[in-house]
């Protein structure tokens, strides 16, 4: 009887062959499963997205790459969008620091209000900020109005302007990180030498942070150029290649175009990915040794004081303003013109039933993407098989794909069999799971991490066979990384845009279509109202997301894009 | 002999709390010029805290700090005549040894060749002459030390301030760059204050001892007097292992220069001038190191204050064996070095220990005193 108990799983019965199978086998089911979903719904839209921008009616062709270099049109929207990237970068990397240094080392008064209003932008999707510059300064605009100024927000500074404000989390979280990562002993050694403290910015500060500085700046620029919302919403005539996607697809239907625009856009996104993620990982300076203790706060000298806040006071004031002037937006008729109170942009039916549509897709992508996340964490962790490093970077590279590029792929790939799924809700979903995959798997990784494999294997000692241990103790160690995984997944896909547009059908709109369409229609209260509600809807998620990790220790990092 | 000289620096009244928690309650100290005083004390009890007062990295509740006559203990780091080496170095990693170390000079705005000079004197003062335009990451542990002690010294500062320098690197390397710090501030006879929570680390390498427990100074004085005079019961256990005895003063006999004093033991008769307060009935504390006290065979002569007893265990250390002695039910710990043809004795051992007459003694309950 003992020998039941202890030896390996004997008997003849079906279930005990099967049971014995999947012991040996399930990591490699799990593996072959989970390939062949990354296959399908990451590699095969891009793939499909490759070959269309070759492939005209007559076979293989480099025509359509011809004609983009050849029309003002099409090379100007490159021309424009790196301009765009560019000057947001080098914006965003002085603003970002600008807050960063006066949050690690400025007055401790100032340190959290203005940490959590450089956060703030996080918690609405990146257009909000289209839409709060019109109704501040288009052409009804309330500033406008108000000092008879005839600004034109529909313009480069427009774009320029929303976008930095929609990614000042963005640089401002990576570079804090930076400045935080520094031994405060660093800095006193200098002053301690006689450094002045604008010195000391210059020769050690910004020295020092350099690489991190560098990496901030690359992100800032991928999300920059792959941003549909801002540009499409204020570009107005100028043409960028993530509006002009979405326009090749809607207005002239050219599909072979639009590719062509989708692999131009990819192109620097994915340098930059494998630039960031195998180029400059690790590097940086590591300054943390022995014991350095948190230097107590001094007061800043002036000349660093003075310009830092006269950066910063502005963009925080504008990033104020901008939700202000949302939240009163949706509660009266027009903001500046007619100050009435009113109800009907908040309780409109369309923009409710938008919402709805909206939660649904997102429970739905949340559940399968925390799925899809921790399933795949455990694999590339613990699984020894050859291609897990190819298997980890494909889950994380739809967090560097551009929205309007892999919505353009699903059109493409899933509008015929065997994989016809154009038209339904189920493409939405499985686009924002597999977009936003990135998060779910880290989170789920680094679970792993802090759980040693010695766990597994006590429990394998113990007598627990590998489904036993998987079910009983991978699952409910994973837990909060599962749970992580949804609710991140949840909001990004709530506040997502640039590829969801190429997906709803015309009466299933998502709230960030509806919120996109009112903006063009210059129905502001109606898109603000929307927003406030997915403002309201994202904060709640987010709540519970830092809930999830205080009680769990989870690490859970924080991106951007929608 | 030191503190006859005027005082480099002078530390009156410190008090430092961290929110409701008291770290320092009232420090002074006066340090004399080219002296290396040590602040020791176990860990938290504030002596990083004190030592970034002197050097002006965190601020003092009340007090002062006196430098040369002058009162620095408002001013910001840069403007004291103090320069710190922090624990982790703090050397720039995006800078050569050279340029580490030149850091102050060109602040100061030396030319560029007076700079190459001194540069060049401190890399040699630190035996680096070769390694002036490595990375910071290309040098070793102690070779990083050097760097961060040239740095500090480029610029000649009145007092160097060292926050426990050798705590990052291994136990070999510590007894070289201790004796080469010692060297090193000897030669060029810098007032230095030196933190460490390594008594023997402390004990070797100082003028004098700063002991700090509490938040108030508990003895300050030669690595001698800390060793043999402690002031307390916190300062006799906190420096090398002691074995406590308690006992009452009975007799005081002026003529023969003697006390009396009844322990577990019995009687012990003991120098009078260890007693200039005491009187008959005091409780008192005897001090007795391991190392003071003789041990012989249970068949030798008699002496005063000796007693039988038994070798409960011994640990052999190579240099010294250390027996644990029971006698009259307590136990007390004899280290006996070991010149050659040295009895040793095993366990079982009847043995024959002798208290010196000289052994220092403490009232009773003095675990906490203002000295
Ligand atoms: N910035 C600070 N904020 C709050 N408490 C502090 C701060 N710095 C030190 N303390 C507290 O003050 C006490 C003394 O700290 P300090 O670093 O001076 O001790 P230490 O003697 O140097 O200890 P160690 O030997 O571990 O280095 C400790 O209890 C510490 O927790
Ligand atoms: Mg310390």
């Amino acid at each position: 009887m003992a020998e039941a108990v202890i030896g390996p799983v004997s008997g003849n019965s079906l279930w005990y062959q099967v049971r014995a199978f999947l012991n040996a086998k399930l990591v490699h089911i799990f593996a072959g499963g989970l390939f062949t979903l990354l296959a399908i719904f990451l590699i095969y839209p891009i793939a499909a997205i490759l070959i269309k921008s070759f492939w005209g009616d007559e076979g293989f062709t480099f025509d359509f790459y011809v004609e983009f270099f050849s029309y003002n049109f099409y090379y100007w929207s490159l021309i424009n969008t790196l301009i765009l990237g560019t000057s947001v970068m080098l914006m965003l990397v002085i603003v970002g620091f600008c807050f960063a240094y006066l949050t690690t080392r400025g007055p401790q008064w100032l340190r959290k209000p203005l940490k959590i209003i450089a956060l703030l932008p996080l918690a609405a999707p990146p257009y909000i900020f289209a839409i709060s510059l019109i109704t501040l300064l288009g052409r009804n605009g309330f500033i406008n109005n108000f000092f008879d100024l005839d600004l034109n927000i529909y313009s480069w500074a427009g774009v320029i302007t929303a976008q930095c404000l929609a990614f000042l989390p963005l640089s401002f979280m990576m570079i804090e990180n930076v400045l935080n990562s520094f031994n405060p002993s660093l800095e006193e050694t200098a002053s301690d030498m006689g450094a002045s403290e604008v010195r000391i910015v210059r020769s050690i500060t910004i020295p020092l942070a350099a690489p991190g500085l560098l990496k901030a700046a690359l992100l800032v620029f991928v999300m920059t150029i792959a941003e549909f919302g801002n540009p499409a919403i204020l570009g107005g005539r100028i043409p960028f290649l993530a509006p002009d996607t979405y326009l090749m697809i809607t207005g002239e239907g050219d599909f072979n175009m639009a590719s062509v625009l989708s692999v131009v856009l990819i192109t620097p996104c994915i340098l930059i990915f494998f630039l960031h993620n195998y180029v400059l990982k690790g590097k940086g300076y590591a300054t943390i040794t022995g014991k350095g203790m948190a230097a107590e706060p001094k007061p800043m000298a002036l000349a660093i004081k003075i310009p830092f806040l006269i950066i910063s006071v502005p963009v925080a004031t504008m990033v104020l303003l901008s939700f202000g002037v949302i939240l009163i937006g949706s509660f009266v008729k027009i903001v500046g013109v007619d100050n009435t109170f009113v109800v009907d942009h908040v309780m409109n039916t369309q923009s409710n039933i938008a919402i709805w549509n909206s939660v649904k897709v997102s429970l739905g992508a949340g559940g399968v993407g925390a799925i899809v996340g921790t399933l795949l964490a455990y694999v590339i962790m613990r699984g020894k098989f050859r291609g897990r490093q190819i298997m980890e970077m494909t889950a994380l590279s739809g967090f560097a794909l551009p929205g309007t590029v892999i919505g353009v792929g699903y059109i493409i790939a899933f509008n015929r069999p065997p994989f016809l799924l154009t038209g339904t809700i189920w493409i939405i979903i499985l686009n924002c799971v597999f977009r936003f995959l990135a998060v779910g798997v880290e989170a789920g990784i680094s679970k792993l991490h802090q759980i040693s494999i010695e766990i597994e294997e006590a429990s394998a000692d113990l007598g627990a066979d590998f489904i036993t241990i998987f079910f009983k103790v991978v699952l409910p160690i994973m837990f909060s990384a599962f749970v992580a995984g949804f609710i991140y997944t949840f909001m990004t896909t709530m506040m997502s845009l640039s590829s969801v547009i190429f997906l709803t059908t015309p009466g299933f709109d998502l709230a960030s279509v509806y919120i996109y369409l009112t903006a063009q229609l210059g129905e502001l209260g109606l898109a603000s109202a929307t927003t406030i509600k997915m403002i309201a809807i994202v904060a709640i998620s987010f709540g519970l997301l830092q809930f999830v990790a205080k009680k769990t220790g989870l690490d859970v990092r924080t991106k951007q894009g929608a | 002999m030191e503190t006859q000289k005027t005082p480099m620096l002078e530390l009156i009244d410190i008090y430092k709390s961290f929110g409701d928690v008291e770290v320092l309650k009232g420090i002074s100290a006066k340090i004399a010029k080219g002296e290396l005083l040590t602040f020791v004390g176990p860990s938290g009890c504030g002596k990083t805290t004190l030592l970034r007062i002197v050097g002006g990295f965190a601020a003092l509740d009340s007090g002062q700090v006196i430098l040369d006559g002058e009162d620095i203990g408002k001013l910001p780091p840069n403007m004291r005549d103090t320069k710190m080496v922090f624990q982790s170095y703090a050397l720039f990693p995006h800078m050569t040894v050279a340029k580490n170390i030149g850091f102050g000079l060109k602040l100061q705005k030396w030319p560029k060749k007076k700079i190459e000079e001194r540069v060049g004197e401190l890399l040699s003062l630190v035996h680096m002459d070769e390694l002036g335009d490595r990375t910071i990451d290309r040098i070793s542990g102690g070779q990083q030390q050097r760097v961060a002690l040239a740095r500090a010294l480029a610029i000649e500062p009145k007092v160097l301030l060292l926050d426990e320098p050798l705590s990052n690197l291994d136990a070999n390397l510590r007894v070289v760059m201790r004796e080469e710090i010692r060297n090193i501030q000897e030669r060029i006879g810098i007032t230095t204050i030196f933190v460490t929570h390594d008594q023997y680390e402390a004990m070797s390498i100082s003028d004098r001892l700063l002991v700090l427990h509490n938040g108030i100074i508990q003895q300050i004085g030669t690595p001698v007097d800390i060793y043999e005079q402690p002031a307390n019961e916190f300062i006799a256990g906190f420096v090398g292992y002691v074995n406590f005895l308690e006992g009452k003063v009975t007799a005081i006999a002026d003529e023969t220069r003697t006390v009396t004093v009844f322990t577990a033991y019995g009687n012990l008769e003991l120098n009078h001038s260890q007693f200039d307060k005491s009187e008959k009935g005091d409780e008192v504390l005897l001090v007795i190191r391991p190392e003071t006290i003789p041990l012989s065979r249970s068949d030798g002569p008699t002496q005063q204050n000796t007693f039988n007893g038994i070798i409960e265990s011994f640990m052999y250390a190579g240099n010294f064996v250390k027996y644990t002695i029971k006698i009259e039910d307590k136990e007390m710990i004899v280290d006996q070095y070991n010149p050659k043809d040295t009895v040793k004795f095993e366990r079982g051992d009847q043995v024959k220990i002798t208290v010196p007459r000289s052994t220092h003694v403490l009232p009773k309950n003095t675990a906490i005193e203002h000295v």
